[in-house]
C-alpha cells in the first residue's frame, strides 16, 4: 500500500496492508494500485523530457534520468534547467527530489537520499547484500565518503571485487552510459518530409510506403512482427503514436495496413496533423520467425490462424480489451465461478469442473446475472419446486434434483450471515430444462424465501 | 427414541478439521435425543476420553439417560484406499485398533500416521468397520473389506446436499447390496450445530494455509455437516429405514468402554520369588537398618507399619518400587534428585530416599498422599538435574522398552496470541495488526481475548473487522493444535502399552509419547510417573563439583551445615539473587519481614509467598505474631474436647493455617471429618466446579466447628481462610522438600560466592534472573568478573583465583564445538591464528569479535571485526604444515571509535551483559535533567516523598487476583519496586506492558522492616532512548530472563526496518501472572 500526505499524517505508512489500514482508519479511501499506470505515467514524462535532452532514462518505479551533456546551454545553465523541469513537474502535482551528478549512479543516489554529495550519502546507497551492509555499520563506516577513504584492496579482501567497483560508479570514476527508453527496433523505417504533411490521408499513404518498406525487411530476416509502432512527430514537437499488435507474426503489407486502418478507425480522439507532420517513424519492436508460407493441399488447417486474424481484427477495431473470454474462478457461487478475461491474457483460471462421465451437468449453459425472480409453489420446509412462472408463463416440474445447497460467503458480509440458497435443476412438462434456487433456508434464515432462475440447461 | 445413532462424528482432535469438542459433540447428540454417537477421529483417539469423562458426568446428573458412546477411530490410509472408521467390539478389538494406529505413528513423521490397507488386514479381529465412501466416483476395497470382515463392515452413506444426493444413495445402495454389506446412514459431522460453520471455514483456512478471501472451493460448500436430529435424518433418508437403524445395530453390537481398560503395574522391579508387597516391605527395612544402624525411630517405625496397611490394601507396592527403581538409577549415575510434592508424606518414600523429608520428624500426614478410600493413584514426582534428565528417561525406555513406556501427551491449545494471530491472518489482517492486538494481552495463558484489549491496542472493537476477529477467537480459544509430549511424566505398564493407548514419535529423538493427556490419565485412573527437570539441582551439583576442585572439599546435599547464622544474616537482609524459589521480588521483600532463623522459617517462607496464603489473608496476621505484635492464642472447643486440640494442629504457623495439609488437619480435628472427607474438600478446593459441594462442605465444617464449642465467627474464618487456599497452597511436605534446597543454595551463595554465581550461569537457562543480574549481583558482593576472552576462556564460566572469568557459552549462538577447537588451539596471537588453528568458520570469528573476546590480541571488537572479515575460511591445505601468517600488512583501517553507548548496546547483544557499563549509566544525564532520581536515591528517599525514578524493566508480575502490578526497574545504582494499582494499569497499560525502560512517578512507601516501595501514579515508556544509545547494535535493555511463555511485543510498527537478526529482541523482563 502507498499512502499520500494526509493518510500519512494518519498514522498509515507505505507497505502496510488494506486491511490493517481499515481496520486502523475505518473511512480510508483506497484505490487499487495499478502499476502498469504508474509505468504509463513514467513514460509520458520520459516523454516530456524529451523536450531536454534525447537521452533520458526511465528508472522504475519514480526515477528519471537525464543526461543533460551539452544541452543545459539551452535552458540557460543547469540550475535553470533544473528549475524548469521541478516547476513543470509542481503544474502537475508532483513531487521532484532533483540531483545533479557526473553519473547517472551518483544522480540517482543523491535523489533518493536526498543528499548534497557523494560523501554525505549513507552506505544503504551502495545497495550492497545486507550482511555486507551490517558488517560496515558495525565497522562504523556509515557513509560513502568513510568507506571510500578506506584502502580499496582491503575492502576488496572483505567484501569482494563488487564494492570498490559500487563506490567508483557512484564517485563517477566509472560512469555506465545512460541507455535511451526505446531500445532500437529491430526493423525500424523512417521518412523524413521537407514540407510537413498536414493531410491524413498523406499521412496514411506515408504510412502504406513505410509498411511495405518494413515487410521487405522482415521477409529478409524471415520474421514477422507481433508488433507495429507508428510514430508520427508533428512540427510542434507532440508525438501521436498508433500501436497494433498481433496474436501471430505478421508482415504481409494488406494485412497491416488493413490493421492499421481499422486501429485509426476506432480511434477515439482522430489523428491530428495539426501543423503538419515532419518525421514518420515505423518500429517493429516485436518480431518472431515466420517461415515464408503456403496453403496446405488439404486446406482447413490454417483455421487457427483465421481465428487469430479475426481476433487481430475485432481486437483492432474494438480494442483488445474487449475481445474476452471465460476463465473459471474458485468459487462455490455460481455467478462468481467465471469470469472474463481479455483473450491476450494469458493468465489461467482454476480448473474447470467437469462431470464425471456419465454424469448429468450440474451447471447450466446459460446463466443469468442477476438471477430472474420467479413465483414457485413447493413444500416447506425445503421440498422442491412443483410449479413456477418465469416470464408470465406458468412452468409445471416433472422431474427434479436437487437441492444443491450453497451457503453465503458471510466474511463477505458486514453482518457475517447471508442467506443460504437450495439449487434444484428441473425439467418442466415441455422437456424445458432450468435452474431454480431457494433463497433462504425457510425458518432459520428466512420466513418466506424468494425463488430465482439462475439459469437454463441447454 | 428416534432409533438414530450418528456413528461417524468428528471433533476437534481431528486437527484442524473438526471444530467442536468431543464434550460438545455428546452433549448435543444427547439434547438432540439420538441413542448414541460414535466418536472417530482421524488416525486418533486423542478425543476419546473427553467424550467418555464428558457422558459420565451427563449420566452423573441424569441418572436414567440411556445414550451409549462407542470410541474409535477414522483410519486414513496413505493407499488409496477410502477412509474406513473402526469401533472396537471388545477390549481386545480397542488393542487391535491402538496397536494398529502406533504402528501408523511410528512409522510416520511426528504427527503423521501412515497406514495401507494391508495393516487394517493384519490387526482387524474384533473391530466393526465402516467403510466411508468417496465423495464421487467408484468405491474402492468395499469388496476386499467385505471379505475380510464380513458381517463386521458396513458403507457408510450421507446426504451432504451435493445436488446429485439421491441419486448417489441409490448407487451405494446398489452396490452395498451387491456385496452383501448393509449401509449405514451418517452425516459425519464437523461441528455440532451450523452456526460452526464459520469457524470451521477458518480451521480450514489454517489447515490448507491458506486465507478466506483465496480459499473458494477448499471451503466445504454449505454448513450441513453439523449433527442432524434424528427426524431431520429420517426425512433425508426417507426410504432408506435399514440403513437409519443400522446405527442401533452397530452400538449393540459394542461391548467396549474406556472403563475396561485396566492397569497393571510393571514387574521388572520385583525380583523373582517376591510379591510386590513383600519386596517393598524388605527392601524398605533392609534399607532402613542400614540408614539407622542403632535402630529406627519408633515414631518412624509406626508410619511404616501404618503405611504399609494402606499401600498393601490398595496394591500400590510396584507403584513404589518403580519410582524407587527410578531414584537408585540416578544416584548410581551421581544425578542428583529429589521428590517433591505430596509424596514426601510418606515414610516409605524418605527412608527409601526417594524425598528427603522425614514425615515423623514433620508430622506430615499420609492420607494427604494415598487415602484408603480414594480411588486415584498415587503420584509421586521426582526432580532431576535438568541437564541430566535425559539419561533417566532413556533408562526408562531401556528398562521396560517403547512398547511398554511412553511419555504422556500435552494438548497444545490456542491461546489468546496464537488465536489472533491465525484468525486474524485467515481473515486478512497482518501480523502487524495481530501483534498490536495481542501486545497488551497479559501472559499466554489468558483464557479469553477481553474486548478491552482491544481497544487499548488503538482499535475500534466495532470495526466489522475487529469485532469478527475477537468473535472468532472466542470460538477457537481453547481448541487443541497439536499433540506434544508432556515434560516428564511416564505411563508404564506390565503389558504392552499400545494396546491400551496409542503411541507417536516425539519431535525429539529417541522420545515417543501416548495420545493422552494427564487429564485423560487421570480419569481412566492409570499410573504415571513425574520425572521432572529442576534447574538448581544442575546448579548445586556444578558448585558442588567446583567446590571440589578449587577448595577441595567434598560436598553433598546431605553434609552441608545444617544451621549456620551468617547465611540466615545474609537471608534477612534479602540478599537472595540466584537462591533457589527465595529469589523472586515477593520473596526478597518477604525475607526481611519474616527475618528467617532457622530451617522450618524457610519452609514457611517458600509456603506463604504464594497466591493462596496471601488471598487467604493469612501472612500479615502471621507476621504480626511472628514480630510479636500479636498474641499467638488458639481458641478452644468447650470441654470435654482437648483444649490444646488447635495448638497440635497450627502450632507449627503460630496458629495461622499456611499449609494445605493444616487446612485438612482442621478439618478432623476441629470439626471431625474423615481423613477421606478431609481430602475431598481438598480436592473440591482445588477445582472450582462444584460451587455446590464447597458449600456443603463449608455446612459440615463450620457446624462441625461451633458443635465442638468453637466460637462461629472463628469457624466461618478457619473455613475462608481455607477456601482461599483453592490449588495455589504448597502442602507442607513439598514447602519442606523445596526448603531444603532454598538452604543449600543459600549456603553456596554465601561460602563461595564466585562459584555460585559460575554454576548459576553454567546451568542457564534457570531460575528467576538472567546472567546479567546474576553477574551484577557478583560484582556486588566484591568478585572480580573477567570478560570473555579467545585466550582464556571456556566454554563453561569458570574460576580464576578468587575472580570470576566469563565462559563462551555466554555468547548468543556459540557452539560448544568451536570452544573446545580455541581450547586445544590456543594461545593465539592475532584472529588469523584463532581462524586457521582453531578451524573456526566466519560466523564463529564473528561472533568472537562482535562479543569483544579478542582483548587479549589488543583488539576492541570494531577492530576485531574488521580484522576477521578479510580471515579466510579455513585451512588451506598447502599452508597448513606452514601455519605462517598469510595476509599482508594493510594499512591502519582508523575506523571510528566505538562510543560508550554503542559498547555497552553492542555487548548485551552479544552476551547480554556488559562489564562496561550500565545503559541508564549514559542516559543519566538525559534524566538528571528532568529530575528522576537514581533508584540507589529513592531508596533512601524519605516515606511520602513524591519522586520520578526510572530504568530498565526487569521483571514484570501481576500475582493472584491481580488487584497490584509489581514491576522491578534496575539502573546503575541499584533496583526499585514499583507497585502499580490496577486501576491505574487500566490506564497505563501499554506502557507498563511494552515499556523496556519505564519511568514512574510515584510515591515513596517505606515498611517498618526499611523495605521500600514506589507507588507509582503515572508511567511513561521511554524505551525510545535506548535506540539512541546505538546505531548499529540494538540495545534492548536486556536484564531478566526471558519468560517464554510471554512474548515481548514487538515494536511499534513503522520504526526503522531493520535485519531481522539486528531486530531480535534480546533477553527481555520476565513477566509472571
Amino acid at each position: 500500500m502507498a499512502v499520500d500526505g494526509q493518510a500519512l499524517a494518519a498514522g498509515l505508512a507505505p507497505g502496510m496492508r488494506l486491511a490493517d489500514a481499515r481496520a486502523r482508519v475505518p473511512e480510508l479511501l483506497a484505490q487499487p494500485h495499478d502499476p502498469a499506470a504508474d509505468a504509463a505515467l513514467l513514460e509520458w514524462l520520459a516523454d516530456g523530457c524529451d523536450r531536454y535532452t534525447p537521452m533520458v532514462m526511465a528508472v522504475p518505479p519514480h526515477g528519471l534520468v537525464l543526461d543533460i551533456t551539452g544541452c543545459a546551454h539551452l535552458f540557460g545553465g543547469e540550475a535553470a534547467l533544473v528549475d524548469d523541469l521541478v516547476t513543470r513537474l509542481a503544474r502537475l502535482g508532483l513531487t521532484a527530489w532533483p540531483a545533479l551528478a557526473a553519473t547517472p549512479d551518483a544522480a540517482l543516489a543523491l535523489a533518493r537520499h536526498q543528499a548534497d554529495c557523494i560523501d554525505d550519502l549513507p552506505i544503504a546507497a551502495l545497495e550492497l547484500p545486507e550482511a555486507s551492509e551490517l558488517a560496515l555499520r558495525r565497522a562504523g563506516l556509515l557513509t560513502i565518503g568513510r568507506v571510500a577513504r578506506q584502502h580499496m584492496p582491503a575492502l576488496a579482501a572483505r567484501f569482494g571485487e563488487a564494492l570498490p567497483h559500487l563506490l567508483a560508479r557512484l564517485s563517477g570514476a566509472i560512469a555506465v552510459p545512460v541507455t535511451p527508453r526505446r531500445p532500437p527496433a529491430p526493423v525500424e523505417v523512417e521518412r523524413r518530409f521537407a514540407a510537413p504533411l498536414t493531410q491524413v490521408e498523406a499521412a496514411l499513404a506515408a504510412i502504406e510506403a513505410l509498411v511495405v518498406r518494413a515487410g521487405l525487411l522482415l521477409t529478409e530476416r524471415a520474421e514477422g512482427g507481433r508488433r507495429f509502432d507508428v510514430a508520427l512527430f508533428r512540427s510542434d514537437g507532440h508525438v501521436a503514436r498508433l500501436v497494433v499488435e498481433t496474436a501471430a507474426p505478421v508482415r504481409d503489407p494488406a494485412v497491416l495496413i488493413r490493421l492499421l486502418r481499422e486501429r485509426i478507425g476506432a480511434l477515439a480522439d482522430p489523428i491530428d496533423p495539426g501543423f503538419g507532420f515532419d518525421l514518420i517513424r515505423l518500429m517493429v519492436p516485436v518480431t518472431a520467425p515466420l517461415a515464408a508460407q503456403q496453403l496446405q493441399l488439404e486446406g482447413g488447417s490454417l483455421a487457427d490462424s483465421e481465428v487469430g486474424a479475426l481476433v487481430d481484427r475485432l481486437g483492432a477495431r474494438l480494442g483488445r480489451g474487449r475481445v474476452r473470454r471465460l476463465v473459471a474462478a474458485d468459487s462455490h457461487i455460481p455467478e462468481q465461478a467465471a469470469f472474463e478475461l481479455p483473450l491476450g491474457d494469458a493468465a489461467t483460471g482454476a480448473a474447470w469442473t467437469v462431470a464425471a462421465p456419465g454424469e448429468p451437468p450440474l451447471r447450466p449453459v446459460t446463466l443469468f446475472d442477476p438471477p430472474q425472480i420467479i413465483q414457485v409453489i413447493a413444500e416447506v420446509p425445503d421440498g422442491p419446486p412443483r410449479r413456477f412462472r418465469w416470464r408470465r408463463q406458468t412452468h409445471d416440474v416433472v422431474r427434479h434434483e436437487g437441492p444443491e445447497r450453497i451457503a453465503a460467503q458471510w466474511w463477505r458480509r458486514a453482518d457475517g450471515a447471508g442467506l443460504t440458497r437450495d439449487y434444484y435443476r428441473v425439467e418442466d412438462s415441455n422437456g424445458r430444462r432450468f435452474w431454480l434456487f431457494r433463497h433462504g433456508l425457510y425458518g432459520s434464515e428466512k420466513p418466506d424465501p424468494g425463488w430465482y432462475l439462475h439459469g437454463l440447461f441447454a | 427414541m428416534t432409533g438414530f445413532a450418528e456413528l461417524a462424528a468428528a471433533t476437534h482432535f481431528s486437527f484442524l478439521r473438526g471444530a467442536s469438542s468431543p464434550g460438545n459433540m455428546v452433549r448435543r447428540a444427547v439434547e438432540l435425543g439420538h441413542h448414541g454417537i460414535g466418536i472417530a477421529d482421524r488416525n486418533t483417539v486423542a478425543g476419546v476420553v473427553q467424550a467418555h469423562v464428558a457422558l459420565r458426568e451427563l449420566k452423573e446428573e441424569q441418572p436414567d439417560l440411556r445414550f451409549k458412546l462407542a470410541v474409535g477411530a477414522r483410519l486414513v490410509f496413505a493407499d488409496g484406499t477410502p477412509d474406513i472408521i473402526a469401533y472396537p467390539a471388545t477390549r481386545r478389538g480397542w488393542g487391535r485398533l491402538t496397536r494398529l494406529l502406533t504402528l501408523g505413528n511410528r512409522r510416520a513423521e511426528k504427527g503423521d500416521c501412515t497406514l495401507g490397507f494391508d495393516d487394517l488386514a493384519g490387526l482387524h479381529d474384533d473391530l466393526l468397520l465402516i467403510l466411508m465412501p468417496p465423495p464421487t466416483g467408484p468405491v474402492p476395497r468395499l469388496a476386499d473389506l467385505a471379505a475380510l470382515a464380513p458381517r463386521r463392515c458396513w458403507l457408510a452413506a450421507d446426504m451432504p446436499r451435493g445436488g446429485a444426493d439421491r441419486r448417489r444413495l441409490a448407487r451405494l445402495a446398489t452396490l452395498a447390496q451387491a456385496q452383501g454389506v448393509p449401509l449405514l446412514a451418517v452425516n459425519a459431522p464437523l461441528y455440532a450445530a451450523p452456526e460452526q460453520r464459520r469457524l470451521h471455514d477458518i480451521l480450514t483456512c489454517i489447515a490448507q494455509k491458506t486465507v478466506l478471501a483465496e480459499a473458494g472451493r477448499r471451503l466445504l460448500a454449505n454448513a450441513e455437516r453439523h449433527l442432524k436430529a434424528g427426524a431431520e435424518m429420517a426425512r433425508l433418508f426417507a426410504g432408506q429405514d435399514a440403513a437409519l437403524h443400522a446405527s442401533r445395530t452397530i452400538l449393540d453390537r459394542i461391548d467396549f468402554s474406556l472403563d475396561q481398560l485396566r492397569y497393571e503395574y510393571p514387574h521388572e522391579p520385583i525380583p523373582p520369588g517376591h510379591s510386590p508387597q513383600g519386596w517393598l516391605e524388605t527392601l524398605t527395612l533392609q534399607t532402613a537398618r542400614k540408614r539407622w544402624p542403632e535402630g529406627l525411630p519408633p515414631k518412624l517405625q509406626a508410619l511404616l507399619v501404618e503405611e504399609f496397611r494402606i499401600i498393601a490394601k490398595a496394591g500400590y507396592a510396584p507403584y513404589f518400587l518403580t519410582v524407587h527403581d527410578i531414584v537408585q538409577f540416578a544416584q548410581g549415575r551421581g544425578i542428583l534428585c529429589q521428590g517433591r510434592g505430596s509424596a514426601a508424606n510418606s515414610a516409605v518414600c524418605y527412608v527409601l530416599g526417594i524425598t528427603a523429608v522425614d514425615p515423623a520428624k514433620h508430622n506430615l500426614l499420609f492420607s494427604r498422599f494415598i487415602s484408603e478410600e480414594r480411588k486415584e493413584p498415587p503420584d509421586i514426582d521426582v526432580d532431576f538435574e535438568h541437564e541430566r534428565r535425559e539419561e533417566v528417561m532413556q533408562y526408562i525406555y531401556a528398562r521396560y522398552g517403547r512398547d511398554r513406556a511412553a511419555i504422556a501427551a500435552t494438548v497444545i491449545h490456542y491461546r489468546p496470541r496464537s488465536a489472533v494471530r491465525e484468525v486474524g491472518k485467515v481473515l486478512g489482517l497482518s501480523e502487524d495488526v495481530t501483534t498490536r492486538l495481542t501486545s497488551t494481552v497479559w501472559g499466554s495463558f489468558a483464557s479469553h481475548m477481553e474486548q478491552q484489549r482491544i481497544t487499548e491496542s488503538g482499535f475500534d472493537p466495532q470495526a466489522p473487522e475487529i469485532a469478527r476477529l475477537a468473535d472468532l477467537v472466542g470460538q477457537i480459544m481453547g481448541f487443541p493444535r497439536h499433540l506434544s509430549q508432556h515434560v516428564g511424566g511416564f505411563v508404564l505398564t506390565q503389558d504392552r502399552l499400545d494396546e491400551t493407548v496409542p503411541i507417536h514419535n516425539a519431535a525429539m529423538p529417541d522420545r515417543t509419547f501416548i495420545e493422552w493427556d494427564k487429564d485423560d490419565i487421570d480419569a481412566l485412573g492409570l499410573m504415571k510417573v513425574d520425572v521432572l527437570a529442576l534447574g538448581m539441582l544442575s546448579c548445586i551439583r556444578k558448585a558442588f563439583a567446583l567446590v571440589e576442585t578449587h577448595i577441595g572439599r567434598q560436598l553433598t546435599l546431605d553434609n552441608i551445615p545444617d544451621t549456620d547464622t551468617a547465611v540466615f544474616d545474609m537471608l534477612c537482609r534479602g540478599d537472595s539473587i540466584g537462591v533457589f524459589q527465595v529469589e523472586s521480588r515477593a520473596q526478597m521483600n518477604m525475607l526481611p519481614r519474616l527475618r528467617p532463623r532457622e530451617f522450618y522459617d524457610l519452609v514457611i517462607q517458600v509456603a506463604i509467598v504464594r497466591p493462596g496464603p496471601i488471598q487467604g489473608d493469612m501472612v500479615h496476621p502471621y507476621l504480626r505474631r511472628r514480630q510479636g505484635r500479636e498474641r499467638v492464642e488458639f481458641p478452644s472447643p468447650a470441654p470435654p474436647h482437648d483444649p490444646d486440640e488447635l495448638r497440635h494442629v497450627l502450632g507449627k504457623t503460630l496458629g495461622v493455617p499456611l499449609f494445605q495439609e493444616q487446612a485438612m488437619k482442621l478439618a478432623i480435628t476441629a470439626a471431625n471429618f474423615t481423613p477421606s472427607e478431609s481430602n475431598q474438600l481438598r480436592r473440591a478446593m482445588a477445582t472450582f466446579r462444584n460451587i455446590g459441594t464447597m458449600q456443603h462442605f463449608e455446612a459440615k465444617m463450620v457446624g462441625g466447628m461451633v458443635a465442638r464449642g468453637y466460637d462461629a465467627d472463628f469457624a466461618q474464618r478457619c473455613f475462608n481462610q481455607i477456601k482461599g487456599f483453592g490449588s495455589y497452597g504448597f502442602p507442607e511436605s513439598h514447602a519442606i522438600a523445596f526448603a531444603r534446597l532454598v538452604w543449600v543454595s543459600s549456603w553456596l551463595k554465601h561460602h563461595y560466592p564466585a562459584i555460585f554465581a559460575a554454576a548459576l550461569l553454567n546451568s542457564q537457562p534457570m531460575g528467576f534472573y538472567a546472567p546479567a543480574q546474576i553477574v551484577r549481583d557478583a560484582r556486588d558482593h566484591g568478585i572480580a568478573v573477567r570478560p570473555v576472552d579467545i585466550n582464556f576462556s571456556g566454554w563453561d564460566n569458570s574460576i580464576e583465583g578468587e575472580a570470576l572469568r566469563l565462559g563462551l557459552r555466554q555468547i548468543t549462538g556459540f557452539r560448544e564445538a568451536w570452544a573446545d577447537a580455541i581450547i586445544t588451539a590456543r594461545p593465539f596471537d592475532s584472529v588469523e591464528t584463532l581462524a586457521r588453528h582453531a578451524g573456526l568458520p566466519p560466523r564463529a570469528l564473528r561472533l568472537l569479535a562482535d562479543a569483544d573476546a579478542c582483548g587479549s590480541l589488543g583488539l576492541d571488537r570494531r577492530s576485531a571485526a574488521w580484522e576477521a572479515l578479510r580471515t579466510p575460511v579455513g585451512e588451506l591445505p598447502l599452508f597448513a604444515a606452514a601455519s605462517a601468517r598469510e595476509l599482508g600488512a594493510e594499512p591502519d583501517a582508523d575506523l571510528p571509535l566505538l562510543t560508550p553507548g554503542e559498547q555497552v548496546a553492542a555487548d548485551y547483544q552479544t552476551i547480554r551483559l556488559s562489564l562496561k557499563g550500565h545503559p541508564m549509566a549514559l542516559l543519566r544525564g538525559h534524566f538528571a535533567g528532568a529530575g528522576v532520581l537514581s533508584c540507589g536515591e529513592a531508596a533512601i528517599a524519605r516515606n511520602g516523598r513524591r519522586v520520578a525514578v526510572a530504568g530498565v524493566v526487569l521483571i514484570r508480575q501481576r500475582p493472584g487476583k491481580g488487584n497490584a502490578i509489581f514491576v522491578t526497574i534496575e539502573d546503575e545504582s541499584g533496583v526499585a519496586n514499583i507497585v502499580i494499582w490496577a486501576r491505574l494499569f487500566d490506564i497505563f497499560r501499554r506502557p507498563i506492558m511494552a515499556a523496556r525502560l519505564m519511568q514512574i512517578e510515584g510515591e515513596v512507601q517505606r515498611s517498618p522492616e526499611g523495605v521500600v516501595h514506589i507507588m507509582a501514579s503515572r508511567i511513561i515508556d521511554r524505551s525510545a532512548l535506548l535506540d539512541r544509545l546505538s546505531d548499529t547494535h540494538d540495545a534492548n535493555p536486556p536484564l531478566a530472563r526471558a519468560d517464554e511463555d510471554l512474548q515481548q511485543p514487538s515494536r511499534y510498527p513503522g520504526g526503522r526496518a531493520r535485519h531481522p537478526r539486528d531486530v531480535r529482541i534480546l533477553p527481555k523482563s520476565r513477566d509472571f501472572h
